[in-house]
């Protein structure tokens, strides 16, 4: 038997050992243990270190809230730092170790920050480390010397760096109800909607639906309230429309009643099963929400509350109760309020014994009077403690007669025997996800405490200690009468449910903190204390908000769930106003921390989207080098062995020049534009006309933007009287689908023209070279391929290999080509087809670095020069603006910028040193290395041109064509490549397109 | 050259569709995915105004009668129709050819046809736990009340586009882009590890 665990009780099952190491010591525990209750069963104290002062923490609490034990979890080569011990799920192997310490968590050297207390207080960065040098000890540069060793002293656990391969999922779930928190009263409102045929979903953050009722002792309806609690939970799972969630804590509240939800899977488990994700994110969309999440109990503030021993009450009661655990042997309670009697009594009858219950109300009431008196327990009203003894574990306790309405301490101190002392100092409803749905909080007097908002924008209703209502009956009551409502059902008088409850008043006593020698903690987890809320307050922060930043109050993974009222109120009283007048900080999600792996869920690795062309896997299996092209892979090159990138692609554009080439084009965006009005529509989007295009035919389009600038271009065939096929560029299709959904749906609904995106419905083949054409009569069928029945942008219909195929002629290489398109499921099979028969004539695949090269060479644009920021008259596109009719952009595109004369122009650049260019390169007219200014443009594409055997570049210059013919420099000091170039036109190659009109 | 007769068409799921039983199986198979292979799939759009002629089109040709309402369809007999978007259809047939059979029915006076048989690719995945594989990727209401048999829905998945038609109680027909269907399938197939899946 562990020293701490008791024979009987808890709900453990105790024929299970489970297995695991907290800083490389083996234990044993049970299953149903958290690490928390399993270490404390094995007789630990000390759980980890503070993050400033170093100090040794114990377990302050039994749940989410926990502030001091945190621990972490490795997993192989993963590390997880910063996760409470009391939610940690022991299994068989797991490895845990603490954190902030250094060499060990007993012997922890910086410890010694404890003596250092005044140097570190609040505001200690802001005061020692900005601003100008002054003395030896301050300043920025003095942050710069500190800063690494501060680093690693202060501070939390270490982040891993090995990759994380847990798998983690994306949940969408819709439902009538959403009950968060599964107490008594989630139950009751999860069971009263489920009742009324809701779809419900039930989330619960601990293991175990129950809540409450697994520990507090209760009866409901006769049964032990545990009981009843697991009868209910089976009902629900009865109900088809009710979907159970154990380990899912819901942490944030959004718009549309939208909820997110962390589900915990697989981090119980030694193993998760095949598949099974670690985390799962749930986005969870429900038309009401019954909000029932309880309560935090509050510590007390008084010299040495953090000392490892110092426990709320209400949690050594649960490790009682739920897990068969005694934090220890000689109990004394310090309280504000009932509630701590109750964990007194639970905590005699589990075998410890209750040496005091230290009360700083004078005058308890008889029941609680009964109840320490069943405990065995002496009250000690009017007292407060006032100091605690012991190192690493509690060993005593001092207390004193303290007047309440004064907060003055009198008389001699008393010392008290006790190796665990419990506090209590009221207790706080959850309420940050009503804070996050939108209303301010409002504070109770009664409770002292802030209970939720009225909803206002969203649709919730809260139900039990989440009210403030924080008995059991009222939780049912309250339970029944939010499923009632939140399900639409009508209200029936309900029997109100039969409860067997220690008596208590809900209200507690408003003292929050004793004031006396040494120091008292207000926020555990990032050491601030009653004292730096004072300092605060000296140094001029009245807001709530300037003081948790500057205090860093309520702070860190717990987010002030222990830390923030008792703060307020330290505000408050030192600012001589009200609790409310001082106010609350809103909550903000998450409500407790969130992996990002499972808000990345899974688009990464391989399940990040990509768009393959038809013919991806022949390329894959003949050698091509692929690239991604925006979410499309396209190849680059197919290189040859020993090859490199350069001599592949000059190898192929030169080849393609001398013979012929083929290029996948199926990434290049496929429009279909039908309807009666369809060619007046293309009229309006084009500059140039299309209404005169005759069947059968294409025609090279530009768009542009409304404010006049260019933004995409491509050919467009007209297919019918009313059917078009308007392509566009790979990387813009996206957009100017968007574009002309726009027009027709908000500008010009009257057009009958439907817009679909036909990009996957058609493989695409351009070939191109001297022997293309030759090529294609090989393999055609159906039609000829003559110069007659198939001009320049002439469009014909035939067979390759069996499938129909529509191809059109026309070049973006200069060459002679042709664009062939058959039904995507047949790319492959034509691309076959066409490379069997372009073998006897040399013809050559190529890759996007061909098929760039011969572009530069040929002088066309691309994305590179429609950059956004060009006009059609800076690419020298101004041939294609039609002065007949107005088009978008038409009205904008004259404005007195778009057309002076110092805009930049495209022109062509021969590199004069023969050495490469580089693309973004500047352009200046005269070279200085040292100093380069007065860029007159920059580099927009470069290459090495097999047709010219030089290095050209396609550029955006000032003055443009008035430059032909003149000398300028390439300045790129980043890179250093300063050089001499020519600045050319920039039609390179063919400029009379003689190859292209064959 | 010798002509080859009628091609099969290439699946782009080919390297990727692995017939059998897959993932957590042991405990029997929660979904069964496959890729059904349609010979047509045609979007049909309507002028406004001309809806009730076009969907009078569609029952002519496939016999498929649409209910009223939006993402309204019915499927059956190897032939599927579902709304996607205001006056406008995805309607499906095991048999090549839909599209020349609508291009008359279709008058340029009711609407378009636009052939996307080879640009979409169709995946079908059935079985006790496709609502909940489902919920994994989108964003969409799969209960069988909010989603009736028959209906369709669009949707997308990160940066795919996909229409969903309910084709069973725990049946659905998804259309994707054809590009995109490899990723989509091995997104599904991952996530259908978890209850176990086999592909057919």
């Amino acid at each position: 038997m562990s020293p701490r665990r008791i024979e009987t009780g808890g709900r453990i099952d105790r024929l299970r050992t489970i297995r695991f190491t907290f800083d490389g010591t083996p234990y044993t525990g049970h299953a149903g243990d958290t690490l928390a209750s399993a270490l404390l069963a094995n007789g630990v104290t000390l759980f980890g270190r503070s993050f400033k002062y170093h100090r040794p923490r114990g377990l302050l609490s039994a749940g989410v809230e926990e502030p001091n034990a945190l621990v972490t979890v490795l997993r192989g080569e993963v590390r997880e730092p910063n996760i409470a011990a009391t939610m940690v799920e022991i299994y068989d192997g797991l490895v845990a170790v603490s954190q902030n310490r250094f060499p060990s968590l007993a012997w922890d050297v910086n410890a010694i920050n404890q003596l250092g207390g005044k140097l570190l207080s609040a505001g200690f960065y802001y005061k020692t480390f900005m601003g100008p040098v002054f003395g030896p000890l301050k300043g920025t540069r003095f942050w710069m010397f500190c800063e690494h060793f501060i680093r690693r002293a202060a501070g939390l656990g270490k982040a891993g760096i090995a990759a994380d391969t847990s798998r983690y999922e994306r949940m969408n779930a819709f439902c009538d109800v959403l009950v968060v928190g599964s107490g008594p009263a989630g139950l009751s409102a999860a069971k009263t909607a489920a009742d009324q045929g809701a779809r419900v979903i039930l989330a619960e953050l601990d293991p175990r639906f129950g809540g409450s009722a697994n520990w507090s002792g209760e009866t409901i309806d006769g049964a032990p309230a545990a009981d009843w609690a697991a009868r209910t939970v089976s009902q629900l799972e009865g109900h088809d429309t009710v979907r159970l969630l154990p380990r899912t804590t819901v942490w944030g509240y959004y718009d549309g009643n939208t909820l997110a939800a962390l589900e915990r899977v697989t981090d119980h488990k030694e193993v998760p099963g095949k598949g099974e994700p670690r985390h799962r994110y749930w986005a969870i969309r429900a038309k009401t929400v019954v909000l029932a999440t309880g309560s935090f109990e509050r510590p007390l503030v008084f010299p040495g509350n953090d000392r490892p021993g110092v426990m709320l009450a209400h949690a050594a009661e649960r490790y009682a109760n739920d897990y068969g655990v005694l934090p220890g042997d000689r109990i004394a309670l310090f309280t504000n309020n009932d509630s701590a009697y109750r964990s007194a009594l639970a905590l005699k009858k589990a075998g410890a014994a209750i040496v005091a219950i230290v009360d700083v109300r004078p005058e308890p009431s008889s029941e609680m009077r009964s109840l320490a008196t069943e405990a065995e327990a002496e009250i000690l009203s009017g007292h407060a403690v006032v100091a605690t003894e012991g190192g690493k574990a509690l060993s005593g306790l001092k207390v004193q007669r303290f007047d309440m309405n004064s907060g003055l301490l009198s008389g001699d101190a008393r010392s008290i025997h006790a190796d665990c002392l419990l506090m209590s100092g009221g207790w706080s409803p959850t309420i940050h996800l009503a804070s996050q749905a939108g209303a301010r909080a409002e504070w109770n007097p009664a409770r002292q405490a802030f209970l939720p908002p009225k909803p206002t924008q969203q649709r919730w209703i809260g139900a039990g200690a989440f009210n403030g209502s924080f008995s059991t009956v009222e939780a049912i009551t309250e339970g029944r009468g939010a499923g009632l409502s939140s399900a639409g059902g009508a209200s029936a008088p309900a029997a109100l449910p039969d409860v067997e409850a220690a008596p208590g008043d809900p209200n507690p006593a408003p003292v929050f903190e004793i004031k006396a020698k040494g120091k008292s903690f207000v926020d555990f987890q990032h050491d601030v204390t009653a004292e730096d809320v004072r300092l605060a307050h000296r140094e001029g922060f009245v807001s709530v908000e300037h003081l948790k930043r500057y205090t860093t109050l309520g702070m860190a993974t717990d987010q002030g769930k222990n830390s923030n009222v008792p703060g307020l109120a330290i505000m408050a009283e030192a600012l001589g106003k009200p609790i409310p007048e001082v106010g609350t900080t809103r909550f903000r999600p998450p409500y407790s921390a969130v992996s990002i792996g499972s808000l990345a869920a899974e688009r990464f690795g391989d399940l990040k989207p990509e768009r393959l062309t038809p013919m991806h896997d022949w390329h894959l299996a003949n050698g091509a080098t692929m690239y991604s092209a925006g979410l499309w892979f396209r190849p680059m090159i197919y290189g040859l062995a020993g090859e490199t990138i350069e001599q592949a692609y000059v190898r192929e554009a030169k080849a393609t020049r001398e013979s012929a080439g083929i290029v996948d084009v199926s990434t290049l965006g496929k429009i279909a534009v039908q309807g009666p009005d369809a060619a007046e529509f293309l009229d309006r989007v084009y500059t140039n006309m299309f209404s005169t295009l005759a069947v059968g035919k294409a025609r090279y389009g530009l768009m542009l933007r409304e404010d006049g600038l260019a933004f995409d271009d491509g050919t467009t065939w007209r297919l019918g009287e009313q059917d078009f096929l308007m392509t566009t560029t790979t990387a813009n299709a996206g957009k100017v689908m968007q574009h002309l959904e726009y027009f027709l749906d908000v500008i010009w609904p009257e057009l009958k023209v439907h817009v679909t995106s036909v990009t996957d419905e058609w493989a695409g083949a351009a070939i191109g070279g001297p022997k293309a054409r030759a090529i294609l009569a090989a393999c055609v069928t159906g039609t000829a391929v003559d110069n007659t029945t198939l001009p320049f942008m002439g469009i014909v219909h035939g067979q390759i290999a069996g499938v129909p195929v529509m191809i059109c002629r026309l070049s973006f290489s200069g060459e002679m080509a042709f664009e062939v398109y058959s039904g995507a499921g047949y790319g492959t099979h034509v691309w076959e087809a066409l490379i069997e028969a372009g073998k006897p004539f040399g013809l050559v695949t190529y890759g996007l670095e061909a098929l760039g090269t011969m572009r530069i060479e040929k002088g066309h644009v691309t994305g590179a020069e429609i950059d956004g920021r060009t006009t059609a008259r800076d690419l020298h596109l101004d041939w294609m603006l039609s002065k007949k009719k107005p088009f978008i952009g038409s009205a904008m595109m004259d404005r007195e910028g778009l057309i002076a004369p110092d805009r930049l122009q495209l022109v062509g650049l021969v590199s004069l040193d023969n050495l490469p260019l580089n693309g973004g390169a500047h352009i200046v007219a005269e070279l200085d290395e040292t100093n380069p200014h007065d860029s007159l443009g920059h580099i927009t594409a470069c290459c090495y041109s097999p047709a010219l055997g030089k290095h050209i570049a396609l550029a955006l210059v000032e003055g443009g064509k008035a430059r032909h013919g003149t000398r300028a420099f390439v300045s790129d000091p980043l890179r250093k490549r300063f050089g001499p170039v020519e600045i050319v036109s920039n039609h390179f190659y063919d400029p009379d397109g003689s190859r292209m009109h064959g | 050259m010798a002509e080859r007769q009628s091609p099969e068409r290439l699946s782009p799921l080919e390297p990727v569709f692995h017939p059998g039983s897959h993932g957590n199986f042991e405990h029997g198979v929660d979904v069964i995915l496959t890729e059904t292979r349609p010979g047509s799939i045609l979007q049909l759009a309507a002028w406004p105004g001309a809806e009730k002629q076009l969907i009078d089109a569609i029952r002519k040709v496939t016999g498929l009668a649409l209910p009223d309402g939006a993402g309204g369809g019915v499927a059956g007999d190897g032939k599927a129709v579902f709304g996607f978007a205001p006056g406008k259809f995805t309607v499906v047939d095991e048999a090549e050819g839909l599209a020349s059979a609508f291009s008359k029915a279709v008058t340029p006076a009711i609407g378009t046809v636009t052939d996307l048989s080879h640009g979409r690719t169709a995946i079908r995945i059935a079985g006790p736990k496709a609502e909940w594989v489902l919920a994994k990727f989108f964003a969409i209401d799969f209960a069988l009340p909010a989603f009736p048999i028959g209906a369709g829905r669009s949707t997308t998945h990160h940066d795919i586009f996909a229409q969903i038609q309910r084709t069973g109680a725990d049946q659905f027909d998804i259309y994707v882009f054809r590009s995109f269907a490899r990723s989509f399938w091995k997104a599904l197939c991952h996530a259908s590890e978890e209850v176990g899946y086999e592909v057919q």
